[in-house]
């Protein structure tokens, strides 16, 4: 359980983190998103207890950033941004040091160490020396290195940058294994990262929380509208007249694909009908339906209007 | 909970020996202090059973020598960004420090005993005072370790490692050699007494000549923690910013 209020960072004039709160109940996979600067990493930063915001407060299973930092550091894994490592030790030289950083001993280290080699595919390189392993491995040592004490919380940012898809999804599997018991928290400003395995997300704009909540909640709060593509055939193609049809808001887009066959691109009031009506103006215009496709807002539409658009659409 | 230091030296002592520098520094502090004793200064021909000549140049050898030792200690880990993965393990930032300047002390060590050999094959050619020389031995090993507990400091307030190298070679240069020109320029008494008493070489003087004096010994022991801890604050305040 990881309870964040109010919380803030400045660094000098500028405010990377503004008045945040969010709660992240246990065994959960959540997403920090944002593009780049919205604060993502500042927020991991003062989880893990590297920096102290500059107001706020952040528990984690009640612990206090403040009062009980070696608590926190023992019971959360951390994969800094870029995954930062010693390039003068080879890879068991550098498990070995954050094993026995983190007390573990005798049989226990050398079970722990084998389980991360194992589960994070690191045999091929245990002996070689960090700086001479290509930045997929170097992301995969990382991990392990944040795994290896088996934490209650874990934390990771920005996890699969450099890595190849088959390295992606690799590390995906893995962070969802972890996650059906423990809780991790990990940032991306990669929709796909957060669709493939996050089950709830926090939206982060310039330091603020602009959306938060599982991916089906924000696709309901958030669906102002769904979109439509519609295929037609027949006559000299169709005229104003579909905007008549109740619940369709507008016509967005309206291309010749070949003669006499048509593609809209419309946009419906939600829950409004306005798929049949479509169907029976279709019908009665003496069109021929070829496709039809209603399209919800993807998360990726949302996120734009977050973080793109919005203060237009504000102002 | 006890205190969780060794992993820190181990990593510390690999990375020293995994990389050049340990090399580079315990060569050069060999051939340096050697060419010295008997080329420059010629041992032999001075037929003089003492070792004070060559016990007297360690400390301005040190000036380079421990800055390289300490220079990448924190520097390094701000550059690569480790500090971040060393910060959020469980350790208490004055474990950290101290685990750092054990490594380091170690690396100190190391050199001394690399010298031992001088006096022991030198043995049989005169009567040398064993005294003096245990009191030269321990002199160094302080003004040392009072030369890493102030690089460390610096390397701390650094951004890389060769300005932490540069500077800390400024700062022990001035804290080293005050105490000689107090004695060439007519200096007021308070004045020469304030300079000697800051001057790591000044209070090495007693300890040359086989003296362990204990003002000497508190001086390099406030030094020593002085820095330690000014290095811990360091590190929380970096937190804060």
């Amino acid at each position: 359980m990881i309870a964040v209020s109010n919380l803030g960072k400045r660094y000098g004039s500028l405010e990377a983190v503004k008045n945040v709160t969010f709660e992240i109940p246990t065994g959960e996979v959540i997403g920090l998103l944002g593009p780049n600067g919205a604060g993502k990493t500042t927020i991991m930063k003062i989880l893990t207890g590297y920096i102290y915001p500059s107001y706020g407060s952040a528990e984690i299973n009640g612990y206090s950033i403040f009062n009980d930092p070696l608590e926190i550091k023992r019971s959360v894994g951390y994969l800094p941004e870029n995954a930062p490592l010693y390039t003068d030790l080879n890879v068991m030289e550098y498990l070995n040091f954050v094993a026995e950083s983190r007390r573990l001993q005798g049989e226990q280290k050398k079970q722990r160490m084998d389980w991360v080699v194992e589960e994070c595919g690191l045999a091929e390189v245990v002996y070689r020396n960090i700086d001479e392993i290509s930045k997929g491995y170097k992301q995969r040592t990382g991990l392990a290195q944040a795994i290896i004490h088996d934490p209650e919380i874990l934390i990771l940012d920005e996890p699969t940058t450099g890595l190849d898809p088959n390295q992606i999804i690799e590390i995906r599997e893995l962070i969802k294994r972890f996650g059906r018991e423990k809780t991790v928290i990990l940032s991306t400003h990669r929709l796909q990262e957060v669709e493939a395995t996050c089950k709830r997300v926090i939206i982060l704009n310039e330091g603020e929380i602009v959306a938060q909540g599982t991916t089906e909640e924000i696709w309901r709060e958030m669906k102002g509208e769904t979109m439509l593509d519609l295929t037609l055939k027949g006559g000299t193609g169709p005229d104003d007249s579909i905007l008549q049809v109740a619940g369709v808001k507008k016509l967005i887009e309206r291309r010749e694909l070949s003669k006499a066959t048509f593609n809209l691109h419309l946009s419906l009031a939600p829950d409004s009908g306005a798929l049949e009506g479509v169907f029976d103006w279709a019908i009665a215009k003496g069109y021929k339906i070829l496709a039809m496709v209603p399209q919800r807002l993807s998360l990726e539409d949302i996120f734009i209007k977050l973080t793109g658009e919005e203060s237009e659409n504000v102002n | 909970m006890s205190i969780n230091i060794l992993p820190i030296i181990k990593k510390e002592f690999k990375s020293y020996f995994n990389s050049p520098i340990a090399y580079i520094v315990l060569v050069a502090f060999l051939v340096f202090t050697s060419v010295w004793l008997f080329y420059l200064q010629q041992f032999f021909t001075r037929n003089v059973a003492s070792l004070r000549i060559y016990f007297g140049i360690i400390p301005v050898v040190f000036i380079f020598l421990m800055p390289a030792i300490t220079m990448r200690s924190w520097a390094e880990e701000k550059k690569m960004g480790t500090i971040e993965i060393l910060l959020t393990l469980p350790f208490k930032e004055g474990e950290l420090v101290i685990g750092k300047f054990l490594a380091a002390l170690g690396m100190l060590i190391i050199m001394m005993m690399l010298t031992l050999p001088i006096p022991l094959l030198l043995s049989p050619f005169g009567t040398f005072d064993w005294g003096e020389i245990f009191s030269q031995y321990f002199g160094l090993l302080l003004i040392g370790a009072a030369g890493i507990s102030l690089g460390l400091f610096i390397s701390a307030q650094a951004t890389n490692q060769l300005s932490a190298f540069i500077i800390g070679v400024i700062v022990l240069l001035f804290l080293t050699l005050v105490a000689q020109v107090t004695q060439v320029a007519q200096l007021p008494p308070w004045a020469a007494g304030f300079f000697n008493y800051l001057s790591l070489g000044y209070h090495f003087e007693s300890f040359g000549r086989g003296l362990i004096d204990s003002r000497d010994l508190f001086y390099y022991l406030l030094v020593i923690s002085l820095f330690l801890y000014l290095n811990t604050k360091t590190l929380v305040f970096q937190k804060w910013h």
